[in-house]
């Protein structure tokens, strides 16, 4: 099934097929990823869902070559995701901003940059446009530990950003926000991705969060990490805090709840 | 963005830095003061012969009456010290850099490092001195330089070697060289540590400096004077050595201090 709605995916960003990944550990195997096959259009902004422990951040780092995967192919823009990864196509954010404390905000956005060897004047501008972008121009010359921890996050974000990847790679960035600033960083996020036009792969714990953001919402089971479930959230954009109020939007809401707690039971059964 | 938008608000900077010293510092003066009164006081009415202990006051005037000797004799001293520093400084990076490369056995040689830190390193004077020859600061550089190498060797490899998970991952995830690791995130991430190894270092290189000018021959340098006007009994010129000797280790310790806060000016961003 595929969105009707905008923005229309025009190819296949992202290629997972029979992907598995087993970490050995003093206390025996485990399987975070099962035969994972999935598709993620370019242009999509796809949120993975699931119980803590389902493999979602394994999945991602799979998909950004941070984790080799068992077995399986990963392609990315084309090839394999260690080229995509040397071609530096990713950028990435963590739950933990892991900013540089040594260095300014600026100085901070300007790093992938310089390993890239962009030459000063032009990361110089990248750097002030980003800022813009996350609209914390004024804090340029902040040092990260000055800042909150939302402004931080931000700061991680448009250093993501900052390579203008092909694809965005985040997990869980808003997870330790309130809910003021983790709404409105979303709102951002949204229009970030709107005007960047990149592939977005997000993971997230928060059911509305990943239904407001995402034109899908992958729903994973644990043990073995697999993807139970594949939800279209066929809601227009652009989406606003009147979206959430709307009945579309709390519908979806409730079916990403049943398929995520249609996960869920089977496992507390289990235990 | 509209004014609806939440305002977040920076952590504000800490200010008084300056009241923060001066409040850390005022307990410590007071105390200091209180303790010169005392042995004065103890040395004056308990009748303390000077050969023993000579009063505050009578080190003070033998301060001020050899300072020409006192100043020719620091020169030498100081120059000693701080090449030492500057040099075990650079050697200890540069060590520290090597080791931490060889992530595999880092851990262990840091480890032999640290027990040879352990090693009182002054003990090694005479040694040097019949080496290199006990007249020049050569063989004094050479001694202190290894005691200031070695506590900037453990602490800055342990610096090099605790890279935040997430920087790491971060800099994987950018493609970033093993170089780029190093100069971008392990160097500057490591620099902390190095100022921490940099203070032990400094107070045992004027330790080691002073003790091999005991064993030090004819040079003119503060340790050969401590040695020489305590061989006379002329302990107050020997305290106003001992004395001058602590200021060039205060100075010393400043001095990094200052450097510090230029090169590492992220530790003081907060207030913690
Ligand atoms: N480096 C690792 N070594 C061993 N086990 C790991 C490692 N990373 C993840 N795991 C295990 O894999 C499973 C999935 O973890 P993770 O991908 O972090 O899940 P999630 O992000 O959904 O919470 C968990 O059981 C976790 O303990
Ligand atoms: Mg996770």
């Amino acid at each position: 099934m595929t969105t009707p709605t905008t923005p229309t995916p025009t190819g296949t960003a992202i290629r997972l097929a029979g992907v598995s990944k087993t970490f050995s550990t003093s206390s025996g195997d485990v399987v975070a990823l099962d035969d994972i096959d999935l598709d993620i259009p370019e242009g999509g902004f796809v949120s993975l869902l699931g119980p803590s422990g389902c493999g979602k951040s394994t999945l991602l780092r799979v998909i950004g070559d941070l984790v080799t995967p068992t077995t399986g192919t990963v392609e990315v823009a084309g090839t394999i995701a260690a080229e995509a990864r040397r071609t530096r196509q990713y950028g990435m954010a963590f739950q933990a901003p892991g900013l540089m404390d040594w260095r300014t905000v600026r100085r901070n956005i300007e790093l992938p940059l310089q390993v890239q060897g962009v030459g000063r004047a032009e990361r110089r501008q990248r750097a002030d446009e980003m800022l813009e972008l996350v609209k914390l121009t004024q804090f340029a010359d902040h040092r990260p530990r000055q800042l909150s921890g939302g402004m931080q996050q931000r700061v991680a974000i448009a250093r993501a950003l900052a390579m203008q990847p092909r694809v965005l790679l985040m997990d869980e960035p808003l997870g330790a926000l309130d809910e003021m600033n983790r709404e409105h960083l979303q709102r951002e996020l949204l229009r970030i991705w709107r005007a960047t036009g990149t592939t977005v792969v997000f993971v997230t714990h928060s059911i509305p969060e990943a239904v407001f953001l995402s034109t899908e919402v992958v729903v994973m089971s644990p043990r073995p990490g697999r993807i139970a479930s594949r939800i279209p959230v066929d809601l227009p954009y652009p989406r606003t805090d009147e979206t959430r109020l709307t009945d579309e939007f709390q519908a979806a809401e409730r079916h990403v709840r049943e398929r995520l707690h249609a996960v869920l039971e089977p496992t507390t059964a289990g235990l | 963005m509209s004014a609806l938008v939440p305002v977040e608000r920076p952590v504000r900077l800490s200010r008084g830095r300056g009241r923060g010293l001066l409040s850390a510092l005022a307990p410590a003066a007071v105390l200091g003061v209180v303790l010169l009164l005392s042995w004065q006081l103890v040395v004056l009415v308990g009748g303390v012969q000077a050969y023993l202990l000579p009063a505050p006051s009578a080190i003070a005037q033998a301060v001020v009456s050899d300072a020409p000797a006192l100043l020719s004799a620091a020169r030498p001293t100081a120059t000693a010290v701080v090449l030492a520093v500057l040099a075990g400084a650079a050697l200890g990076v540069l060590a520290s850099v090597v080791i931490a490369m060889f992530e595999g056995v880092a851990r262990v040689v840091l480890a032999l490092v640290a027990l040879a830190g352990c090693a009182p390193i002054v003990a090694l004077a005479p040694i040097f001195n019949a080496w290199l020859g006990s007249t020049s600061i050569a063989s004094k550089v050479a001694v202190a330089t290894l005691s200031v190498t070695i506590p900037v060797v453990v602490n800055t490899t342990r610096g090099l070697l605790a890279v935040s998970p997430t920087h790491r991952e971060y800099m994987q995830s950018v493609s970033a060289s093993r170089r780029q690791l190093l100069v971008h995130v392990r160097l500057p991430g490591a620099l902390p540590a190095l100022f921490d190894g940099l203070r032990v270092g400094a107070t045992l290189s004027v330790i080691a400096v002073i003790v091999s000018e005991y064993f030090g021959g004819t040079s003119n340098a503060l340790g050969v004077l401590i040695a020489n006007t305590a061989a006379m009994s002329r302990f107050d010129q020997t305290w106003a050595a001992v004395f001058v000797a602590s200021l060039l280790g205060l100075s010393l310790y400043g001095l990094i201090a200052l450097v510090e806060r230029v090169a590492v000016p992220w530790r003081s961003a907060t207030s913690g």
